[in-house]
């Protein structure tokens, strides 16, 4: 995994980048605006999912940590009037002390019953959402706080980042700095280490590696990005609501793993594939909005039956016939 | 009473998910599915055909059952090596499912007919006769499943395969036929709970999740593959579904069994009557 280059050559990650810039000016109407902001925020929370993926452990509580973010995010601008610049991160760490405190039980469990752990939690903490009134506003859920505003950036003096458009810069700068963060985390000797974890987790813990320490460490890192992505959609809409129906309920859970699992699971590039292609695909399909989950959830089988890689392992059917031709060299054993 | 009845639906949705996961090591998320499209089988069969209840409901459990078969040769069988990839296909299945049948049925609560009509005495509490009717109609089935297990060949093999499968595989035992038997037993015990769970009350689209959590919860408290543990369990969850909105209210309630299954998992991961792999 670490000595394979990207496939998206830097030229496509400018492209991306540039067409990421252009496309709300092009497009100019504020529902498609608001469209690829929620896009971005999936694209961030897919990516931070398959972080954890990194440690060989699949998530399906990560929407309940967004909703910790989010709530935090919301409650210190609407209660404490604190600016966006501030409870952003402070969600992020919410959420993120949050995942570590329960990353030390959740952790030592494996495969199928951590994914019954988190979404277990996730479900909790949505019922926690509906049902703490005083805070939360139950049913009702949260209306009437601040989006981002202005903020001050040293150097540039204030930027009022209170339109859709604004605000989608500010989302877009936000997500490919933790996406830049996240990549570092993975090529680095941490991410390298958790992959070790991954392979063959007694070998690792064998050669002095703290599986469960790492491990945590992994999922504190994952759930503070989530926490961001909530905060970042709790501004986006400024309403939140903790209804089965809406963002934090388990509908957004399942999609975000099939947005993972359909874009490549063992790629950096996989999940971004895989929330632009799926997103938008729901976007065209709304005229059939019924139909929604029946086609998402077709592609996620077929993608896992006949593609077990991914969209982004389509690239590459040119490689395996070459990996076929010219043998891997046997690595010369050392007397 | 209505918890009593309800903790016995619940048991035979986690008797088939605990047959299935102990068989196939795959958690079925889309149990909840085949639990509501077996009530909708019976609501087109008395209500269309005019069948009786208990007709309707075999015929609808023989119906799931072979859905079951299909799912189990199509979908399961070829991720059965792949636990990740599994999950994946069990909520792609949930997803496909539901609105499948948000957009076949419509949002729409229907009504199938009532289990029994009218009040039952019991030493002078006065208990509408259809929850007992479903009671029953459970424990049967609960039974049933015990005695095939205890008694038949094909039984004793799906015993002897969820103990170790490589084990029974030496004793020349199919594992892929045992996996189908478990997915076709699972998922006519769903059918017949999503069966009782309608008639006692509505069918809708999305009345398969709370039961989907319910029987998750039950087998991780009693264990993983554990059939004795599913039962006790499920009384248990039964009773604190019982009382604890009673003493401590409603919010509690729905957080509580949570809070109990990571105390459970935490602790001992292989839950009550489990067996440490």
């Amino acid at each position: 995994m670490q000595n394979k280059s990207s496939l998206i050559s830097p030229v496509g990650w400018a492209l991306g980048g540039v067409l990421a810039i252009a496309f709300p000016l092009a497009l100019s109407s504020i529902y498609w605006t608001s469209v690829l902001t929620n896009i971005l925020i999936y694209i961030l929370m897919a990516v931070s999912l398959r972080t954890i993926y990194l440690v060989g452990e699949f998530s399906l509580g990560h929407v309940g940590f967004m909703c910790i973010g989010a709530y935090t995010s919301a409650l210190l601008t609407m209660k404490a009037s604190l600016p966006f610049a501030l409870t952003l991160p402070v969600a992020g760490l919410l959420a993120g002390l949050t995942a570590f405190s329960l990353g030390y039980p959740f952790m030592r469990v494996k495969g199928i019953y951590f994914v019954i752990l988190t979404v277990v939690t996730s479900e909790s903490f949505r019922q926690l959402a509906l049902n703490w009134k005083s805070l939360t506003g139950g049913i009702d859920g949260l209306i009437g706080f601040p989006g981002a505003g202005t903020l001050s950036f040293v150097g540039i003096g204030q930027v009022d980042f209170g339109g859709p458009n604004e605000y989608y810069y500010l989302t877009l700068s936000i997500v490919c700095v933790s996406l830049y963060i996240l990549n570092r985390i993975e090529k680095s000797r941490l991410g390298f280490t958790w992959l070790a974890i991954r392979e063959t987790d007694k070998m690792a813990g064998a050669v002095g590696i703290n599986v469960l320490r790492y491990k945590v460490v992994n999922f504190s890192i994952a759930c503070f990005f989530a926490g961001i992505g909530g905060a970042l959609l709790a501004h986006s809409e400024q309403a939140l609501s903790a209804m089965e129906g809406a963002s934090f309920g388990i509908m957004t859970t399942i999609y975000l793993l099939v947005y993972m699992v359909v874009g490549g699971k063992r790629r950096f590039e996989g999940p971004i594939v895989g929330a632009v292609v799926l997103t938008l695909v729901s976007e065209f399909t709304r005229p059939v909005e019924e139909y929604q989950p029946m086609i998402i959830g077709a592609i996620a089988v077929a993608i896992v039956i006949l593609l077990p890689d991914g969209l982004v392992a389509l690239h590459t059917p040119f490689g395996r016939f070459a990996g076929l031709l010219v043998p891997i060299r046997p690595t010369k054993d050392r007397p | 009473m209505n918890g009593l009845a309800l903790g016995w639906i619940y048991v035979l949705m986690a008797l088939g998910l605990t047959l299935i996961f102990g068989i196939m090591h795959i958690m079925q998320f889309a149990h909840g599915e085949i639990y509501m499209l077996g009530a909708y089988v019976v609501y087109y069969l008395t209500a269309s055909f005019g069948l009786p209840l208990l007709a309707a409901m075999a015929l609808s459990m023989v119906v799931m059952a072979g859905v079951g078969l299909v799912l189990e040769r199509f979908l399961f069988r070829p991720l059965k090596m792949d636990w990740a990839s599994a999950v994946v296909g069990a909520t792609g299945l949930t997803l496909i499912l539901q609105s499948g049948s948000v957009v076949m049925f419509g949002l729409y609560q229907r009504n199938i007919p009532l289990l029994a009509q009218g009040p039952f005495n019991i030493m002078g509490t006065v208990v509408p006769k259809d929850r007992i009717a479903a009671v029953m109609a459970a424990v049967i089935l609960s039974l049933a499943l015990y005695l095939f297990l205890k008694l038949t060949e094909y039984g004793q093999a799906m015993v002897a395969s969820a103990q170790s499968s490589e084990g029974a595989i030496l004793q020349g035992i199919n594992p892929n036929r045992m996996s189908a038997l478990s997915m076709a037993i699972g998922c006519a015990l769903a059918a017949a709970g999503g069966t009782l769970a309608g008639s006692l009350f509505t069918l809708s689209p999305y009345m398969g999740l709370v039961p989907l959590v319910k029987g998750i919860t039950i087998i991780v408290l009693g264990g993983m593959g554990s059939l004795p543990g599913a039962f006790i369990a499920g009384m248990t969850l039964g009773l604190i579904d019982g009382l604890v909105p009673i003493l401590f209210g409603a919010a509690w309630a729905s957080i509580g069994p949570l809070l109990l299954v990571i105390v459970v998992l935490v602790i001992r991961p292989q839950g009550f009557f489990g067996h440490a792999e």
